[in-house]
């Protein structure tokens, strides 16, 4: 059955039908969220708002896209409304020394496991300018490289979603990698 | 000697024109040299990393990250934010996402089916009364309505003349 099929169900009233887009696609959706947010709880309930989101406008899918594009879009929007809803996320982000919680720090040592404390937590620091300055990219240049680096999209594909041409995409790819490089290279000399 | 620049990717191809010693024999050699700089090394940064780069350009990017300490730390930390995204690529997302989603959907279509009655609440009382109010209104209505003239025309002229006092009881024919 095609999604298309799946959504015409839904709108006749089988709303059941939903939980097999919702099984397809949740992947795509929390990975999304999770690039921008780094955060699995917060990825975890934007998910399950993005897909509630996706239920209750889903008579204005119009299937001129595909659904995963269409999905795309809403999960891209809703990541940016919640950076820039929640002040604390935005504090958190822009100065990333609040976020070296648990959760955080089990990862950081996950990554450097048999070293020894000294270089873990530099390397924990190293993790913070990088998050730092993936966070702090252009609005547009930080889209690209979600769907780029996180979901694994081809340009074409990035550039349905974004509306745009290929080499817009490829152009801001370009630049994010740049500036990322500036910044990591600025945040070495400091 | 003459120098001519022309190679793309930062490659110099040096044609040497050399007048060959003795016997006006020419001879034309051609050298490769790479400039390597930082800025060069950082771009190259994606490509040595997925070993993309012919030998002699891997050599050089190599050797530049043995001796600059800024390109060495920039090239490290690539490679850590490449870590730290596919450390994050490899969570899953809660296992009840979709039990949770159904759920939500359940509760807010609840929601919208019990915010209807309310207002079907005021209405429904309102179309009742009105529609039996209307109802016995039309009954009286048809009750109500007088004979047409056309119906006591056909009425025929004998009957409207006999004079019923005149006409004898039934109970007399009975008695004989």
């Amino acid at each position: 059955m095609t999604d298309t099929e799946i959504i015409k169900l839904i709108l006749q009233g089988d709303k059941e039908k939903f939980t097999i887009l919702v099984a397809q696609y949740q992947l795509l959706v929390f990975r999304t969220c999770m690039g921008f947010l780094h955060d699995k709880d917060d990825a975890d309930d934007l998910t399950q708002d993005v897909f509630i989101h996706a239920y209750q406008s889903l008579s204005r899918f119009r299937g001129d896209a595909a659904f995963s594009t269409w999905l795309y879009r809403i999960a891209v929007n809703a990541s940016l409304n919640k950076i820039r809803k929640s002040p604390l996320m935005l504090i958190r982000q822009q100065f990333s020394n609040f976020s070296d919680d648990k959760k955080e720090r089990e990862r950081a040592v996950s990554i450097t496991d048999g070293e020894d404390p000294e270089k873990i937590l530099i390397r924990d620091e190293h993790i913070k300018w990088v998050r730092k300055a993936l966070d702090s990219l252009p609005e547009n240049q930080r889209i690209a490289i979600v769907l780029s680096k996180y979901d694994d999209l081809s340009q074409k594909e990035i550039a349905e979603i974004m509306n745009t041409t290929e080499g817009a995409v490829e152009a801001l790819l370009q630049r994010a990698k740049k500036t990322l490089r500036k910044k990591l290279s600025a945040q070495r000399k400091n | 000697m003459q120098k001519r620049p022309f190679a793309k990717n930062y490659q110099l191809k040096e044609k040497i024109n050399r007048s060959a010693v003795g016997k006006n024999k020419v001879l034309f050699l051609t050298i490769k040299t790479v400039k390597m700089n930082c800025q060069l090394c950082q771009k190259e940064f994606d490509a040595y990393r997925q070993g993309k780069l012919p030998h002699d350009m891997m050599t050089q990017v190599e050797s530049h990250l043995k001796t600059c300490k800024i390109c060495a730390g920039i090239y490290r930390q690539q490679i850590l934010a490449e870590r730290i995204i596919k450390g994050e690529k490899e969570l899953q997302p809660d296992p009840f996402l979709t039990t949770r989603v159904m759920a939500q959907i359940d509760k807010l279509d609840d929601e919208q089916y019990k915010s209807a009655p309310s207002f079907i609440k005021v209405l429904k009382p309102v179309l009742l009364s009105t529609s039996m109010a209307a109802a016995v209104a039309f009954g009286i209505l048809i009750g109500n309505l007088p004979y047409s003239g056309s119906e006591r025309e056909k009425i025929p002229v004998e009957l409207t003349l006999i004079d019923d006092a005149a006409i004898e009881s039934v109970d007399v024919f009975a008695n004989e």
